[in-house]
C-alpha cells in the first residue's frame, strides 16, 4: 500500500543522506595530510628541528631547504612538521580526555536527574564561569612552558561542552516514547543508550569534537604566541610566529607558513564536519 | 468563468517514475474540493504542486491555474509570493506549526501586520475580531503548549488566514484530534466557501468528507480511481475501492466475536489518575481476563493514556493499586503507542530493534518473522528506519514487536487513530485474530464509540 512512498524514498534517499559533501571531503583529505605530517614529523625528512646554522639564516625555498631556514638557520620544513605533530597530538588527547568524561557525565547526569544532575550541572557552570584561555593561564603560570600543563587546561576547558550537550540532547532523548517502549520491551540501560542515545548525540559530539580541536590547536598556538605556552626552542607554531615576526619585512614568506599551517589545520577541522549538526 | 484552481492533466514525478497522476479538476469561487484516499496515496502531492512546495527530487507536470494566473511556470519566488495572499494552507497538526515561545495573539497579530500589511493599529482590531469570532476569547496570552488541539487549530486558522486568502488548503485537518472536536473543525472550514472562499481538503476520513461536501477525488496509490460531486461517490460510488473505503468506516463493521475468558492477569482497585495536579479519574475498578478485549473510552483529555500508563506500571498511581497475575513475567504487560514512529529508536534500521528484543527473551528469528509475515509484512521492509515505512505497516511491526515478548496483556493507545480507514480496520482486525489465537488480554483506548462497540467483548466508557 505505500508504494508511493517507498518510490519517493528511494528517489530522494541518494541527494540527501548517503553522499558526502565535497567540502566534507575536502576536510578529511586535509586532515589525512596533517596527521601524516604529524605522526612522520620531522623523522620523514630525516632534519633536526633544532640544528642551528647561522650562516644560513632567512632564507629562502632550496634543494637543500624546501621551505627555507628561520633566523638561527633552522630547517623551516622540520620545524613546521615537529610543530604539527606538537600542536595535533596535544589537540588529539585533549578532545578524548574532554570527550569520554564530559559525554558519559553528561549521560550520567540525564539518566539518574534530581541531585546528580544539579550537582554536575553546577560543577559544568562554576568551570564555565572561568573564560577558558584563563585556566590555561592559571596551570601554566604553576609550571611554566610544560606541554602537560596545556593539554591538563585545554582538556578542563573543553570538558564541560560536551557535558552540557549530552545532558541537554540526552533529557529529551531519555524522556521519548520510544525508551520507554523500549523499557518495557525489556532492554536494559547498555541497549537503551547504544540505541536510542549514541545515534542520536553521535554526529552532534563529532561536531563539538572537531571544533573542541580546532580550538586547542589554536589556543596553543595562541599562547605560544605570547610566550606563555610551550618555550623556544621547542618548535611550535605560536612560537615560530613570534620568533619569525620581526622578519616579516625581509621574509615575508617565513611568518606566513606557521600563520598558514594554522588556518589550514583549523579549516580542515572545520571542513570535516561542515552540515553534520542536521539534528 | 474563472476558476480558483483549476488543474489539467497534474502528475507528480520523482525521476521517471510517476508517483501521482494524471489528475484534472477545477473548483469555483465558493468551492469545496475534497481529496481523499489512504495513507501514501499521494494526496498531500497535489496540495504541494499547486503550493509549488514539492520536495526538490520531485517535479509536476501539467497546468496549474490559480484564481486565473498560470503558476506552474512561474519561478519559486513569484510562487512563494502568492502564499498567505492568494493561497492558505492549514498544515497537519496545526499546534505543530505553530511558535511554541510566542503567545497566540501575537501569532495571530504577526500575520495580519506582515502577511496582510495592515497597521499596527488595524492588527491589533483585526485580530480582536478574529479570536471573538473564532471563540477563541480568554486564549490571547495562553503559549501554544497550553492550548487544546482544537484550540491551536482555530489560532493557526486565525493566522493562515489573516491576510484573506480566497483559497484555503487544509492537510488532514481532524488528524489526531477525537470525535467531539472533528465536527468542530469540520465547521471552522466550512466557513471559507460559505463565505466565498475556496476549500482544498485532503482527508482519509469519510465523515469529514461528508459533512464538508463538494466535490470529491478519490486517489489510490498516485491513481485516480473515482471523481464527482459528494453526494454521488458517497452514496453510489462507482468504483470497488471506493466502496471498500466507505465500508472501513467502523459505523459498518461487523461485531467481533468475543472468546471464553480465562484467568485474571490483571487487576486494577480504586485507581485514581492524577495529571497536571489535577483529578481526571478516580476509583477505577478492573478485573482483566486471558483473551478478553476491553475497550476504554471518552473525550479527549479524561486521562486516558494516563489510565493506560499505570496499567502497565510506568506510572504508580496515585492511589488504589494495580495488580498483575502471579504467573505474568516482568514483561508480560506489553504497550502499543499512538505514534507508530514514536515507539522505535529513530535512527536504527528496524530489524536491528526487532533483533534485539527477540534476543532478550530467547524469541527465535524464525519465529518473529513467521509473526510478522502472518501480520502481512514483507521482511524486506525490516532493513529500512522506521520513518521509512508508513504508519499502518510500522504498527504492524510494532504489534509483531510486543508478540515477540510473548505478553499476557497486550494495552493499546489509540494504536489506529492515525491511520486510513482501511488500514485501520485491517490492523484491528489483525489484532483481534492474535489475541485469540495468542490468548492475550487487551485493552485498547479509543475515542471512536464505533470501533469500542464493534471490537471490544466491553466497552467501559470513561467520563
Amino acid at each position: 500500500m505505500s508504494n508511493q512512498i517507498d518510490m519517493m524514498i528511494e528517489a530522494i534517499a541518494p541527494t540527501t543522506s548517503r553522499r558526502l559533501p565535497v567540502s566534507r571531503l575536502v576536510g578529511f583529505a586535509l586532515l589525512a595530510l596533517l596527521a601524516v605530517a604529524a605522526i612522520g614529523g620531522p623523522d620523514l625528512i630525516g632534519k633536526d628541528p633544532a640544528k642551528q646554522s647561522l650562516l644560513d639564516t632567512l632564507q629562502g625555498p632550496s634543494a637543500e631547504h624546501p621551505l627555507g631556514t628561520d633566523n638561527l638557520g633552522r630547517d623551516m620544513t622540520a620545524r613546521l612538521l615537529s610543530g604539527a605533530q606538537l600542536s595535533l597530538s596535544l589537540a588529539f588527547l585533549s578532545v578524548i580526555t574532554a570527550g569520554l568524561p564530559g559525554t558519559l557525565l553528561g549521560v550520567v547526569a540525564a539518566w539518574f536527574g534530581g541531585w546528580t544532575d544539579r550537582l554536575l550541572g553546577a560543577f559544568a557552570d562554576a568551570v564555565l564561569a572561568l573564560p577558558g584561555l584563563l585556566l590555561v593561564l592559571m596551570l601554566a603560570a604553576i609550571s611554566p612552558g610544560s606541554w602537560w600543563a596545556l593539554y591538563a587546561g585545554i582538556s578542563l576547558t573543553l570538558w564541560v561542552e560536551y557535558f552540557r550537550y549530552t545532558r541537554q540532547r540526552a533529557r529529551i532523548v531519555l524522556a521519548e516514547p520510544s525508551v520507554e517502549a523500549s523499557r518495557l520491551l525489556g532492554l536494559g540501560p547498555w541497549l537503551l543508550i547504544r540505541r536510542h542515545l549514541i545515534p542520536e548525540i553521535g554526529p552532534g559530539l563529532l561536531t563539538i569534537a572537531a571544533f573542541g580541536a580546532a580550538t586547542a590547536v589554536t589556543a596553543v598556538a595562541a599562547l605560544g604566541f605570547v610566550s606563555v605556552g610551550v618555550r623556544p626552542p621547542t618548535a611550535e607554531w605560536g612560537v615560530m610566529m613570534t620568533e619569525l615576526l620581526p622578519y616579516w619585512r625581509e621574509a615575508p614568506f617565513l611568518i606566513l607558513q606557521p600563520v598558514g599551517c594554522l588556518v589550514l589545520t583549523v579549516l580542515a577541522l572545520h571542513l570535516s564536519v561542515g552540515g553534520l549538526r542536521r539534528s | 468563468m474563472t476558476y480558483s484552481i483549476e488543474v489539467e492533466a497534474l502528475s507528480v514525478f520523482a525521476g521517471t517514475t510517476r508517483l501521482m497522476g494524471p489528475v484534472s479538476f477545477s473548483v469555483a469561487p465558493g468551492g469545496t474540493l475534497v481529496i481523499m484516499g489512504e495513507t501514501g496515496a499521494g494526496k498531500s502531492l497535489i496540495a504541494q504542486a499547486i503550493l509549488g512546495t514539492l520536495p526538490g527530487a520531485l517535479r509536476s507536470e501539467g497546468r496549474i491555474t490559480v484564481n486565473g494566473r498560470r503558476v506552474d511556470t512561474l519561478p519559486a519566488t513569484r510562487r512563494a509570493a502568492m502564499w498567505g495572499h492568494e493561497l492558505a494552507t492549514l498544515p497537519q497538526e496545526p499546534w505543530r506549526a505553530l511558535d511554541p515561545l510566542m503567545r497566540a495573539f501575537r501569532q495571530v497579530a504577526e500575520s495580519h501586520r506582515f502577511v496582510a500589511g495592515t497597521s499596527r493599529a488595524e492588527a491589533r482590531r483585526e485580530t480582536v475580531d478574529a479570536f471573538a469570532a473564532l471563540g477563541l476569547t480568554g486564549a490571547e496570552d495562553r503559549l501554544p503548549g497550553a492550548l487544546s488541539g482544537g484550540m491551536a487549530q482555530r489560532v493557526a486558522f486565525a493566522a493562515a488566514t489573516a491576510a484573506k486568502a480566497p483559497i484555503l488548503m487544509a492537510d488532514e485537518p481532524t488528524k489526531g484530534l477525537d470525535a467531539a472536536r472533528h465536527a468542530k473543525v469540520v465547521d471552522l472550514l466550512a466557513r471559507v466557501p460559505a463565505s466565498g472562499g475556496t476549500l482544498l481538503a485532503i482527508t482519509h476520513e469519510v465523515a469529514v468528507t461528508r459533512r464538508l461536501g463538494g466535490h470529491v477525488i478519490v486517489l489510490r496509490e498516485g491513481q485516480l480511481v473515482e471523481q464527482g460531486p459528494a453526494d454521488q461517490v458517497l452514496t453510489a460510488p462507482a468504483d470497488p475501492y471506493t466502496r471498500s473505503l466507505l465500508h472501513a468506516d467502523p459505523q459498518f463493521w461487523d461485531k467481533a466475536q468475543s472468546h471464553p475468558a480465562g484467568d485474571i492477569v490483571l487487576t486494577a482497585k480504586a485507581v485514581d489518575v492524577v495529571r497536571g495536579g489535577k483529578r481526571l479519574i478516580s476509583g477505577f475498578d478492573l478485573e482483566l481476563r486471558q483473551g478478553e478485549r476491553v475497550a476504554l473510552t471518552g473525550p479527549s483529555g479524561i486521562g486516558k493514556t494516563t489510565l493506560l500508563d499505570a496499567l502497565a506500571g510506568l506510572l504508580p498511581p496515585v492511589a488504589g493499586s494495580v495488580l498483575r497475575g502471579r504467573s505474568l513475567s516482568a514483561h508480560a504487560v506489553q504497550k502499543l503507542y499512538q505514534d507508530p514512529p514514536a515507539a522505535f529508536p529513530t535512527r536504527i534500521p528496524l530489524d536491528r530493534s526487532l533483533r534485539d528484543v527477540a534476543r532478550l527473551h530467547g524469541t527465535d528469528w524464525q519465529v518473529v518473522l513467521q509473526t510478522l509475515e502472518n501480520l502481512g509484512v514483507h521482511p524486506s521492509l525490516l532493513s529500512r528506519r522506521p520513518d521509512e515505512v508508513s504508519g499502518g505497516e510500522l504498527q504492524r511491526i510494532s504489534i509483531a514487536r510486543a508478540l515477540s515478548v510473548r505478553p499476557k496483556v497486550l494495552l493499546a493507545d489509540e494504536p489506529t487513530s492515525r491511520l486510513d480507514p482501511i488500514t485501520q480496520k485491517e490492523t484491528l482486525k489483525m489484532l483481534e485474530r492474535v489475541g485469540a489465537q495468542e490468548n492475550i488480554a487487551m485493552v485498547l483506548v479509543t475515542h471512536d464509540r464505533h470501533i469500542a462497540e464493534k471490537w471490544a467483548d466491553r466497552v467501559i466508557q470513561l467520563a
